[in-house]
């Protein structure tokens, strides 16, 4: 270390010189690993993956991705990209948390964010990017109560981890809200916050399981479901879309899955919208602009890091009065006077 | 002289009467400890009734729920256990070993599911009709591995070759039409299938790495053009997909068939392609030259069979089955192709082949109950049962090593499976 330390000193004007010359010349560059799922998901790698496109349009920066294949995958790709001289890491996912922490403390001078981990306490060059997404599936699940033919409505995981529960608490006590405020009995299968069991299935791969699940929710009465599996969904989408939308409608997580899945968009009655993008872009800046530092950034319905996607195919069929209570319902999460979850 | 030895050592003949009246004896304690977890374990909130939904409203004929009283049935279940295991424990019948535990396993997840239930209801017909969809890429990736494995050639690569099936199907699909795109499918398996017999037979490369290469391959082939292509055009990979259709009055009888007659292309095809290669292998000459290649090349060989073009067809023909398996997760499914989207089903497969001992019929069985498990645990999770969601996602798994070791046991391969034979 001294030695080294010698040899900058003595060539430490050559070598400023040079870095200056270079740091001029090549751009900044934002890398991310993705989680399982792959980055053409349709919904939670797609949509981080486009703040570093939108970072790319808006500044002159470079950006990179690997995709981890499975989760033995995370460490090898984040080794690769710390020798890839990136000036931002973003890692995408819960399930990174262990391997980020390992890198971030093993190279201190590289700059990390990942998102859906919060670290306590928190680790100086990683910012952590969390939703508060139990508040835009508060609002799916009201919506949800209301428009269900059956009185039956269905959730399914991936995993059972926090990020994706968070979905599944918001959508739950959005339902029962809807039945304390209308003396109704709509039913919510596939998530119990008590227990913190539900159905899951155990992965974000595998499409004919969306459909499996979706198709077992159904036949138990359920007539919408919101999946909350990454590309899992769009295995849904496909049953809803061969059974009509009368038996069985979607609602889309992460992104507006109208948009990242056009051709079965009529499907979807909405999305729950977990503005990665935006957070993505958001720590890119700081990172850009120096005011970068450890922590955390909460999205919420406040900030508009999450929220509801238009209703797309819907708009016409959602009754106007269900329109205005989740608006009012929206303005009381934000105001403090409507608490998600009990 | 003869006698007198026959005397001082057992003939290998009571040794295994010995060790199969063993076997008769532990499964015999077996069901006894389950007759006391069904009794203790499997407790029943008293006057509460397990309803069991058997048709929907749309269905053509109608017939009642099955409405079973939760206690006295659990209270009965754990009396037939305990007869079966007291039977089995002092008799030791080892003839009806393996029927006593069959029907034993068979009477506990019939008490497990009255438990589960007891005081909520499911649809029991769309469970059943879950079991046999989700069978489907399980059962022909398994007959995939019985065709190659029959002729001795270790078949590791099914997985890819599922997945190849399912990227060929939606993107031919997509452009062509359903029918074109399954023939694809069907071609494209085929082609990795004479790609893993020339790798292994002409080459003599080891059977296993050329399996994981092709695994590998694909993969990562997919990946990329899913990843780099499919999303920017997306018309490649918006397949159309295969309905389920109804046979005519076998479709309408209730339960069985939702479960064996209104279902798609896919089921039907896995179902026939079953009953075909069970009758080619063990009744046409060409099924015993294929299995004599398997077994004993060498013998097979001299009595005039090519050995290298037996082994070429046959597994050129299991990547055909196993394309096909491929094309139902995008073409009797989802209509799209994601990465990965096989998740490993082609591995499931290759075990149902080994469980249900290298034969069809075993290898269609084997997936039946693994899909049983598994839609079994999906109602499970949405009774809020006390079992965790992590046990429940197990239960496919656990459910086939419980009959394997129990029903099954020692399973022997082909002879020389995974050898590769050199002509002198």
């Amino acid at each position: 270390m001294t030695f080294l330390n010698k040899i900058t000193a003595r060539t430490g004007l050559a070598a400023a010189l040079l870095a200056g010359t270079v740091m001029t010349a090549s751009a900044f560059t934002a890398c991310q690993v993705t989680d399982t799922g792959g980055i053409d998901d349709a919904g939670f790698n797609q949509t981080a993956w486009k703040g570093v496109q939108d970072a790319m349009e808006a500044s002159d920066i470079e950006g990179r991705f690997l995709e981890s294949q499975a989760e033995t995958d995370y460490e090898a790709n984040l080794n690769s990209l710390i020798e890839g001289n990136c000036d931002i890491i973003v890692t995408v996912g819960f399930l990174m948390g262990d391997a980020t922490k390992a890198a971030a403390e093993a190279n201190p001078e590289q700059k990390f964010s990942i998102v859906d981990f919060a670290y306590d306490p928190t680790i100086p060059n990683v910012l952590g990017q969390v939703y508060a997404t139990d508040q835009g599936a508060f609002l799916a699940g009201y919506l949800a109560a209301g428009m269900s033919q059956t009185g039956v409505v269905g959730t399914f995981g991936g995993i059972n981890i926090p990020p994706v529960t968070a979905f599944m608490d918001g959508f739950y006590y959005g339902v029962q809200y809807y039945n304390e405020q209308k003396g109704t009995d709509v039913m919510v299968l596939g998530w119990n916050p008590e227990s913190s069991e539900g159905l899951f299935t155990g992965n974000f791969d595998s499409l004919d399981d969306g459909r499996a699940f979706a198709e077992n929710l159904h036949q138990e009465g359920a007539d919408i479901v919101m999946p909350v599996a990454g590309p899992v969904g769009l295995g849904s989408a496909q049953l809803a879309d061969e059974m009509g939308t009368d038996s069985l409608k979607i609602i889309g997580v992460d992104a507006d899955q109208t948009q990242t899945d056009p051709e079965k968009a009529h499907v979807y009655l909405t999305s729950v919208l977990k503005r990665m993008d935006s957070t993505v872009t958001q720590v890119i800046d700081m990172a850009m602009n120096d005011t970068f530092e450890g922590g955390l950034i909460v999205g919420t319905l406040e900030n508009e890091g999450v929220g509801l996607a238009p209703y797309g195919a819907f708009e016409d069929s959602i009754p106007e009065e269900l329109k205005a209570e989740i608006e009012a319902v929206k303005a009381g999460i934000i105001d403090g006077s409507i608490q998600v979850g009990m | 002289m003869t006698d007198m030895t026959s005397q001082a050592t057992p003939s290998p003949d009571e040794k295994l009467d010995s060790a199969s009246a063993r076997r008769a004896r532990i499964m015999g304690g077996v069901l006894i400890a389950l007759a006391l977890l069904v009794l203790f374990g499997l407790n029943v909130t008293p006057g509460e009734v397990a309803t069991f939904r058997l048709t929907t409203p749309r269905d053509a004929i109608q017939v009642g729920n099955l409405v079973v009283p939760g206690g006295p049935f659990n209270m009965i279940a754990a009396a037939l256990l305990a007869f079966l295991g007291v039977r089995q424990f002092l008799r030791g019948g080892a003839k009806w070993t393996n029927l006593s535990l069959g029907i034993g396993l068979a009477i506990l997840v019939m008490a497990f599911l009255v438990w589960a239930t007891a005081g909520k209801s499911f649809s029991l017909t769309g469970m059943l009709q879950a079991t046999m969809v989700r069978a489907v890429p399980i059962a022909l990736g398994g007959l995939a591995g019985v065709l190659s494995e029959r002729v001795a050639v270790v078949n590791i690569a099914i997985e890819g070759m599922l997945l190849a099936g399912a990227f060929t199907g939606a993107l031919i699909g997509s452009l062509l039409g359903g029918w074109v795109g399954m023939f694809a499918a069907i071609l494209v398996g085929g082609g990795f299938g004479m790609l893993l017999a020339a790798l292994v037979v002409t080459y003599r490369m080891d059977q296993i790495i050329a399996g994981v290469v092709i695994n590998l391959f694909v993969l990562g082939v997919t990946s990329y053009v899913s990843s780099q292509v499919f999303s920017e055009y997306r018309h490649l990979n918006n397949a159309p997909t295969f309905r389920a259709f109804k046979i005519p009055l076998l479709g309408d009888i209730p339960v069985i068939g939702p479960m064996l007659f209104n279902q798609n292309l896919f089921v039907y095809g896995a179902l026939i392609l079953v009953a075909i290669s069970t009758y080619y292998l063990f009744h046409t000459k060409n099924g015993l030259r294929a299995r004599a290649v398997g077994e004993h090349p060498r013998a097979a060989d001299t009595l005039g069979v090519d050995v290298y073009r037996t082994r070429y067809i046959h597994v050129t023909l299991g990547g055909m089955v196993a394309g096909f398996g491929g094309a139902w997760f995008t073409l009797g499914s989802v209509g799209r192709f994601d990465e990965n989207m096989t998740n490993g089903r082609g591995y499931i497969g290759l075990a149902a082949m080994i469980f249900g001992r290298w034969h069809p019929v075993g290898a269609l069985s084997a997936a039946l109950i693994f899909g049983f498990a598994d839609s079994i645990q999906q109602k499970l999770a949405l009774l809020n049962t006390p079992i965790p969601s992590e046990f429940l996602a197990m239960a496919p798994y656990i459910a086939t090593i419980i009959v394997v070791a129990g029903l099954i046991g020692r399973s022997k391969p082909p002879a020389a499976n995974g050898t590769p034979y050199t002509k002198e």
